[in-house]
C-alpha cells in the first residue's frame, strides 16, 4: 500500500501568544483532490507553509509521501509545488526567465525545462507574455504565473492556498478546469480556499478547519447528508383524511396542505414519496426540494459563517 | 548538494546586480574618481606624503577597500531584504535548496559585485594617477577575501532587517563610520595616541591597511595581522550568515 501524499500528525503551532495550530491531523492518498476549508485566520495557510518550509513546526508530525518534511526536506519540498496566495513581485526578469529559475532551484537544467516551460505558458495563456516583467501583468495573469511556477518540475502534489482569491469569474472557471484536469492526470491536490462553491465543486474531500482545529473531514456529499439541513416540501392541493395511513413508513411535519419531510437525499427520497402520494390519490400542487451546502455544514459546526 | 540549483541562485544574484549596473557598478567608479580629484588634488597641495607616498596615492588603495566592502554588503543586504519584502524570499524556501546552498550563492552574487567594484576603482587608479601594483596577485586575493568578508555580512543584515530603513540604519550609522575611520584618508599615526588606540578594534582598519600593502608596500598594521584579521571577518562574518539562514530564526517563523 502506497503511503499517503500527505501526513500531518498532531500538528502544533503557535505565533507568540496566540495558537495558530492546535492538533491537527490530515491524511490525504496520493491522486486526492482535497480541501481544506474554513474563515480566513482559521489555520490554512499555517499548514500549508510548515509542509513547504516557511514555517518552523512548533511539535508533531508533517509528512509527504512517507518521508518527514524537516528531515528529508529535500525529497519532500521536490514532490511539491505550491502555489501561495501572496503574489511575489519580481522587477529585473521576464517571466520566462523566472520560470527557468524556478525550474533551476529544483535541480532542472534549462534544456531540460524547456518543454515544460513553454507547455505552462501555452496552456495558462502566457505564451505572449513570456517576455514581459511580472509587473506588467494583470491581477488574473500574475495569478496564473503563480501556478505556473508551481508546475514547473511537474510535482506530484500541487499545494494551492486560495487560488481563487480576487479573480474574476472567467478566469476562475478556466482555473477549475486546468485543476481538473490535472487531477484526472494523476496529481494529488490540497486546495485552501473559503469559496465553498469551489471546494464543492472540486474536492473529493474535505476538511472544516477553524480556530486551528479540524472540526469534521468527509466527502462535501456525506457532510452535508451529515450535517446539512435538507429536506422536501409537498404543497397539496386539499386536505385528505387518507394522508397520514399513505405516509406512515415517513416521518414529517404538516401545516395545513403544507407537508415537510427532513431527509439527507432529496435527490433519492423525492420519487418514492411523490409515488406513496400518488398511489393514495391525493391531488400534489407543488413540490421544493432543498439541498444543504457545505457552507450550512459550517454553520452547523462553528455557529458562524466561512466569511465571517 | 543541490548543483544546478546553487548554480542558478548565483546565475539569479549576479544577473540581478548586473542587469542595473548603472546602479551597481558605476556609482562606485564614479565616486571614487571624484574622491582623487576633490580631496586628492586638492589636500595633496597640504599634505605632500604620509609615510612617503603621495597623499592622492596614499588614498587609493583604501578607496577600493571602501567601495568593495560597500557593493559587496549592500548587494547581499539588499538582494535578502527585498525578497523578503516582495514574497520573493519562499520561492527559495520552499525549493531543495539548503540553508547553506542559498548562503552560499548569495555570497558569491554579493563578493563578485565587490570584486568588480574593487577592480574598476584599481583601474581608475592605475588610468588617472598611474598608481603601482606592487603585488598584483595579492591585491585582487584581498579584494576577493574583503569582498567575500562583507558579502556575508551583508547577507546576515538583510535577514535581521524587516524594513529599508532597519537596514540603511545598520549601514549608515556602523559601517560607514567605521570604513572612514579605518584610514582611507589617513594615517592612524597621525591620530592622539588614545584615537590610535581606538581604532586597532576597528577591523576594517586591517582591511584598508592589508590591501595599502599588497598595492603600495606601505601599512600601518603589521602585514600578517591584516591577512590574518581579514580572515578572521571572513570566517566569522560567513559561519553567521550561514548559521542563521540554516536555523531560518530571522526569515521563517
Amino acid at each position: 500500500m502506497s503511503a499517503p501524499a500527505i501526513q500531518i500528525s498532531e500538528l502544533k503551532k503557535s505565533y507568540d501568544d496566540v495558537r495558530a495550530l492546535n492538533g491537527v491531523n490530515i491524511n490525504i492518498e496520493q491522486g486526492q483532490f482535497f480541501g481544506l476549508l474554513g474563515p480566513n485566520g482559521a489555520g490554512k495557510t499555517t499548514i500549508i507553509n510548515i509542509l513547504t518550509g516557511l514555517v518552523l513546526r512548533e511539535s508533531g508530525m508533517t509528512k509527504i509521501m512517507g518521508k518527514d518534511t524537516v528531515k528529508d526536506y529535500r525529497f519532500t519540498r521536490s514532490q511539491v509545488g505550491i502555489a501561495a496566495q501572496e503574489l511575489s513581485v519580481d522587477w529585473f526578469f521576464p517571466i520566462e526567465k523566472l520560470l527557468y529559475f524556478q525550474a533551476g532551484y529544483y535541480g532542472i537544467s534549462p534544456k531540460f525545462a524547456k518543454a515544460q516551460i513553454d507547455q505552462l505558458l501555452d496552456r495558462l495563456g502566457l505564451s505572449k507574455k513570456k517576455n514581459s516583467r511580472l509587473r506588467q501583468l494583470s491581477g488574473g495573469m500574475k495569478r496564473r504565473f503563480q501556478i505556473a511556477k508551481a508546475l514547473v518540475h511537474k510535482p506530484n502534489i500541487l499545494i494551492l492556498d486560495e487560488p481563487t482569491a480576487g479573480v474574476d469569474v472567467e478566469l476562475r472557471h478556466d482555473l477549475w478546469q486546468y485543476l481538473r484536469d490535472l487531477h484526472q492526470e494523476g496529481t494529488t491536490i490540497l486546495l485552501t480556499t473559503h469559496y465553498i462553491e469551489e471546494a464543492e465543486l472540486l474536492c473529493e474531500k474535505v476538511a472544516i478547519i477553524d480556530e486551528g482545529k479540524i472540526l469534521k473531514e468527509g466527502s462535501p456529499k456525506a457532510l452535508t447528508r451529515e450535517l446539512g439541513q435538507s429536506g422536501i416540501t409537498i404543497q397539496l392541493s386539499g386536505d385528505d383524511d387518507k394522508l397520514s395511513s399513505c405516509l406512515e413508513d415517513y416521518s414529517y411535519t404538516r401545516q395545513e396542505n403544507r407537508l415537510h419531510f427532513s431527509v439527507e437525499d432529496p435527490d433519492s427520497a423525492l420519487p418514492n414519496i411523490i409515488k406513496k402520494i400518488s398511489a393514495c390519490d391525493i391531488h400534489i400542487q407543488r413540490v421544493e426540494a432543498s439541498t444543504s451546502s457545505l457552507e450550512d455544514v459550517f454553520l452547523s459546526l462553528t455557529g458562524k459563517g466561512i466569511n465571517q | 548538494m543541490n548543483w544546478i540549483g546553487l548554480w542558478t541562485l548565483i546565475k539569479r544574484e549576479v544577473g540581478r546586480f548586473l542587469s542595473v549596473y548603472k546602479q551597481t557598478i558605476l556609482p562606485g567608479v564614479i565616486s571614487s574618481g571624484l574622491y582623487i580629484v576633490v580631496f586628492g588634488f586638492t589636500l595633496e597641495q597640504r599634505i605632500s606624503e604620509i609615510n612617503g607616498v603621495p597623499y592622492t596615492l596614499f588614498i587609493l588603495p583604501g578607496l577600493i577597500m571602501m567601495t568593495t566592502l560597500t557593493n559587496a554588503t549592500s548587494n547581499t543586504a539588499s538582494s535578502m531584504l527585498q525578497m523578503k519584502l516582495l514574497q520573493q524570499l519562499p520561492d527559495l524556501l520552499t525549493a531543495p535548496l539548503s540553508g547553506f546552498e542559498i548562503s552560499l550563492a548569495y555570497i558569491v552574487g554579493g563578493a563578485l559585485r565587490g570584486f568588480i567594484n574593487g577592480l574598476m576603482v584599481m583601474l581608475v587608479g592605475i588610468l588617472l594617477i598611474d598608481m603601482p601594483v606592487e603585488n598584483l596577485i595579492g591585491t585582487l586575493g584581498f579584494i576577493f577575501l574583503v569582498s567575500w568578508a562583507f558579502a556575508s555580512m551583508g547577507l546576515l543584515l538583510g535577514q535581521i532587517a524587516d524594513t529599508w530603513d532597519h537596514l540603511s540604519t545598520m549601514q549608515n550609522f556602523i559601517l560607514t563610520p567605521l570604513s572612514f575611520l579605518g584610514g582611507i584618508f589617513y594615517s592612524i599615526k597621525m591620530l592622539p595616541d588614545w584615537a590610535q588606540s581606538i581604532s586597532l578594534f576597528n577591523p576594517i582598519y586591517y582591511m584598508i591597511n592589508g590591501i595599502r600593502y599588497t598595492v603600495l608596500g606601505v601599512s600601518d598594521s603589521a602585514p600578517a595581522t591584516s591577512f590574518l584579521m581579514a580572515l578572521a571577518m571572513t570566517i566569522l562574518f560567513s559561519t553567521t550568515a550561514i548559521f542563521a539562514m540554516t536555523s531560518g530564526k530571522k526569515i521563517k517563523q
